[in-house]
């Protein structure tokens, strides 16, 4: 099994977010992580996980780098005194690069920690602002070199395209120079406009213009055909690591593996039933202090359900989905192939980094499309 | 009552120029609806015609009238329809009568339609009483129009009377008129029975209710009677009047004006137009004028939820139930599903067919932009009537195409006139003459194609005369054209409900507007998507839509798929309402709006 642990406080909100995530004070964030241990010790008593420890742990947020690095380290082991731990298990957490300092990185490494994601975003001062991100370039390739001298097995970096008056060079130049350092792992995320984030109401007053969808388009096939030419594997839609660095913990969700998420908000999959915790940390805390579990919205994935959950999911990766999971007539593959947008080989079908772009519009072909 | 003593009118008038105002005095001074019962514009009854103005059904009151001379007459008030798309109508109207008023309107002079249906009752035989209206009104010209109207009619400007139908002065002498000159009818009682069909409503408990005048013979309750031209036969179960309303008596004698009721639930079984004879001694020979019914005006109607297909078509049947002008047959288009080509009198007709629908039936629709009817001679020499652009045969087997045409009269002042030569221009009209009437107003002869008339001629012509200009037209029959079926094209099909008819040199605009149309109005797709106007193989304009290129990529946070599950979902529901031309996914509204809006500009 897999763990993914919520944390879902940030020092202040960024103009574009919708995530799970609010600005707290101390006292709250150590009655949750006090609360997170005893979700925790909960869950161990109820699932057994057949003399297995945890496969992998993924510390999201918000930002879990609110914590100390010590902090950090004590969920580990909290988590690895309910569950166990396998020995070459994947433990990830997130950084903000305003909040770590190098003590930090080495306390979460000494603590069990062998993957560092730092929340990047753009090496433009400008685009930062704008996104109103709480750090500069400067820091941000801070934090960068830290998580790189710490020990740390495996570093990404997390970097957005298609940013208001962002240009094509400027993100390239960015995704260059990240890979220059020597980060194993690079993230590359659209900007998304969420419905009800500032940047959004921004956006509808034309205060802030977003680059058009060809724009978009094709910063994102420059940047897959740079990182492929040093050496990343593009091996999901937005993923790319060096070889051997790929994130075990997220091909897992790709994989439709089981997964336990604690903390507000966590979305889980255990024994083919989908369910997620409250929301609102309030009622999150005062659940469990009252010894119930948060969980909520459980629903058992159906058959067909699966299926498309399979296909949606595996379509994303760059392994792709068996052409018989699919089934229908191969002349509508085809098309999508005559498109450009997908490749048949060996039984399997991959999306194209185009056909990527366009995933939904593709997966909703694969599924639902009528003669 | 002697045949000397009845006198069968009816009131000529452009639609506002006050014919139901008139006829309100007239029912009050006959004291035929009393003046405390009398709402306003009584012959008015359908509730969209009084809110449009527009007379649709003529219908006909007997009043009893103490004229200046002290003798008691049977006055028999006919309505006449107003609008150019009703002239036979008109014409039918005209025939049951012997008189006319002629009203016009002080402050707005003659308008075009008033004139052709003036010609239409000089030409009848019909004595016309020409009146000027609204004298009370301080803008109003009488003297200016009754010049007008005096060189209209050939007449001392003296002998046109002058009421206002709002106060009532004129009023009383106006009846007294019409007991002077209009002539009583002849015709004798005894001879076999003709009556003319002049009008017909539809009343759901009793059936068709057949509004007539009796030329000849009489007409009584439990008579055995036929129709002529559709040879339908039936007993007559009522026999009466309106006064102002339904009063049955024992029979109609010549000369006579009221209705029957057969008992027949079929409107186009008893035809406007048509001569009731009797069974047992028929007339030799029908009454002069009968005409079919001819849809001239064709377009596709359709439910824009296809699942109210079947409320659709019973809707339409009840609407032929009480217009017999009215036909339809059910058509399958890619674009739009099952619907129904319908054929209309014309312009008018349909707008009041469709808001009907609407209105009365709750129906949501897409009407798609109308077309005539096209003659085709193919090489073989055999003809065929097309009215459906795209059932249009290829090209390549064509002759000739001919269009309908119609004689076109219009009235505009002189200052307007190059605007509207321009309009008769573009719109391929052929000019004929024109004269002046009294050097206020133009009259302007031409001749046009009907296609050219649907669209927005009459809009067109009030806006380039800043309201002044009056149009009446009759058709003329077909005419060849440089005619051309334009097809649009997606990503390689055809698609049938935006194929026309039009003029070869027009192709290409035609072509460009509505491909740029559709370009912005389906989605993209995953591949690029051409959308070509094509005449005869040869692509006329054409436009892309380009290929999506990005969806919008949420992160997919912690193991949350829901999210993406939801945009599948609604992916999924979206694809329900999608139609499939081909490869392409096109949601109907798309469609739709092309539609509706491809022919508000294509005359421009
Ligand atoms: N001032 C004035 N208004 C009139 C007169 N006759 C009719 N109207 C008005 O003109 C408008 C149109 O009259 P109406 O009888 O409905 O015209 P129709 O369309 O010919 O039946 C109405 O507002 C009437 O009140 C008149 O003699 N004087
Ligand atoms: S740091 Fe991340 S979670 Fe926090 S506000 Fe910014 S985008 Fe949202
Ligand atoms: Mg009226």
């Amino acid at each position: 099994m897999r763990l993914y642990i919520h944390w879902p406080f940030c020092r202040s909100r960024c103009s574009y977010c919708d995530f799970n995530s609010r600005v707290a004070t101390q006292s709250l964030m150590a009655a949750y992580g006090e609360t997170l241990v005893k979700e925790m010790k909960t869950w161990a008593s109820l699932i057994r996980l057949g003399g297995q420890g945890l496969r992998s742990i993924y510390i999201g947020g918000g930002t879990p780098s609110c914590m100390s690095g010590e902090e950090v380290a004590a969920l580990i082991d909290a988590a690895s005194l309910a569950f166990g731990l396998d020995a070459d298990a994947e433990v990830t957490v997130e950084i903000n690069p305003a909040t770590w300092e190098a003590g930090d990185f080495r306390h979460a490494v000494s603590g069990g920690v062998n993957r560092l994601s730092i929340g990047v975003q753009s090496l433009d001062d400008g685009a930062l602002r704008r996104l109103s991100r709480t750090h500069d370039a400067l820091e941000a390739r801070r934090a960068v070199a830290s998580a790189l001298t710490s020990g740390a097995r495996t570093v990404n970096a997390d970097l957005m395209y298609a940013l208001p008056a962002g240009s094509e060079d400027a993100f390239l130049s960015g995704l260059e120079e990240m890979s220059g350092m020597g980060v194993h792992h690079l993230s590359v995320y659209a900007l998304t406009l969420e419905s009800g984030t500032p940047l959004q109401r921004l956006v509808e007053q034309g205060t802030v213009v977003l680059p058009r969808e060809e724009e978009a388009a094709r910063q994102y096939l420059s940047a897959v055909e740079m990182l492929e030419s040093k050496g990343f594997e593009h091996y999901e839609i937005s993923n790319f690591c060096k070889p051997g660095h790929c994130c075990r913990h997220n091909l897992a969700y790709w994989r439709r593996e089981e997964y336990l998420g604690v903390g507000a908000g966590a979305h889980s999959l255990l024994g083919g039933v989908r369910f997620r915790n409250q929301r609102s940390v309030l009622l999150y805390l005062r659940l469990l202090k009252a010894g119930e579990l948060p969980v909520c919205g459980a629903e058992a994935v159906a058959e067909e359900e699966a299926r498309e959950e399979m296909i949606m999911l595996g379509m994303r990766t760059a392994r792709g989905v068996p052409e018989r999971t699919i089934g229908g007539t191969r002349e509508e593959l085809r098309d999508l192939e005559n498109c450009g947008l997908l490749t048949i080989s060996g039984g399997r079908v991959r999306l194209t980094a185009r056909g990527m772009l366009v995933s939904n519009a593709v997966m909703a072909d694969i599924l639902y499309r009528r003669g | 009552m002697d045949r000397s003593r009845i006198r069968n009118f009816c009131i000529i008038a452009h639609i506002d120029h006050g014919k139901s105002t008139l006829a309100d005095r007239f029912l009050e001074i006959t004291d035929t609806v009393p003046r405390q019962k009398m709402a306003e514009q009584y012959l008015d009854r359908m509730e969209l015609e009084r809110e449009r103005g527009i007379t649709i059904k003529a219908q006909a009151v007997r009043m009893q009238y103490r004229a200046g001379d002290g003798v008691e007459y049977r006055l028999n008030l006919i309505d006449t329809p107003g609008h150019v798309d009703f002239s036979y109508e008109v014409s039918r109207s005209l025939a049951a009568c012997e008189g006319a008023i002629l009203l016009v309107d002080a402050s707005q002079g003659v308008e075009a339609q008033t004139v052709g249906n003036a010609y239409l009752a000089v030409e009848s035989g019909l004595e016309i009483i020409p009146v000027v209206n609204k004298i009370d009104l301080p803008a109003s010209d009488a003297e200016g129009t009754a010049m007008e109207i005096a060189d209209l009619l050939g007449i001392d400007p003296a002998e046109v009377l002058m009421v206002s139908a709002k106060t009532g002065e004129g009023t009383e002498k106006l009846l007294d008129a019409v007991v002077e000159r209009v002539p009583a009818p002849s015709g004798e009682a005894w001879m076999p029975l003709r009556a003319l069909v002049f009008d017909s409503t539809y009343d759901s408990y009793r059936g068709v209710v057949a509004f007539v005048r009796v030329v000849e013979g009489t007409v009584s309750r439990g008579m055995k009677i036929g129709f002529m031209a559709t040879g339908v036969s039936a007993s007559v179960d009522e026999v009466g009047f309106f006064s102002p309303d339904m009063i049955s008596c024992p029979g109609l004698e010549a000369g006579e004006v009221g209705y029957i009721i057969t008992g027949i639930k079929d409107v186009t079984r008893i035809r406007v137009g048509d001569t009731v004879t009797g069974r047992e001694a028929p007339a030799a020979e029908p009454l002069p004028g009968y005409r079919d019914p001819k849809p001239m005006v064709f377009a596709g109607i359709y439910p824009v939820d296809s699942d109210a297909f079947t409320d659709l078509n019973d809707a339409l049947e009840k609407l032929k139930l009480n217009d017999a002008a009215l036909s339809f047959v059910r058509e399958n288009s890619k674009a739009l599903g099952f619907g129904f080509r319908c054929g209309f009198l014309g312009l008018l007709h349909m707008e009041i067919v469709q808001e009907r629908l609407e209105r009365e039936y709750g129906l949501d629709l897409v009407v798609t932009s109308p077309n005539v009817v096209y003659e085709v001679e193919d090489r073989e020499g055999r003809i065929t009537h097309v009215r459906n652009p795209s059932d249009m045969p290829d090209m390549g087997t064509i002759k000739e195409i001919r269009e309908p045409y119609v004689r076109a009269t219009i009235l505009v002042p002189p200052d307007y006139m190059g605007g509207i030569l321009e309009l008769v221009k573009e719109r391929r009209g052929i000019y004929q003459d024109m004269a002046y009437l009294s050097g206020r107003r133009v009259e302007l002869r031409c001749r046009l194609p009907l296609a050219e008339m649907v669209i927005d001629f009459y809009d067109q012509l009030k806006s380039r005369s800043r309201g002044y200009a009056s149009l009446d037209y009759e058709h003329m029959g077909f005419l060849p054209g440089n005619l051309v079926r334009l097809d649009i094209l997606i990503n390689g099909e055809p698609v049938d409900a935006f194929s026309v008819i039009v003029e070869r040199s027009r192709a290409h605009d035609y072509g460009k507007r509505i491909t740029q149309r559709l370009r912005e109005l389906i989605p993209r797709q995953l591949f690029d998507v051409p959308v070509q106007a094509v005449v005869g193989g040869r692509v006329v304009a054409r436009e892309t839509i380009k290929a999506r290129r990005k969806d919008v990529l949420a992160k997919c946070y912690g193991g949350d798929v829901t999210r993406k599950k939801k945009l599948l979902q609604k992916q999924k529901e979206g694809k329900k309402r999608m139609k499939m031309v081909g490869k392409v996914e096109i949601p109907q509204e798309a469609f739709i709006s092309a539609l509706r809006s491809g022919g508000e500009d294509k005359g421009k």
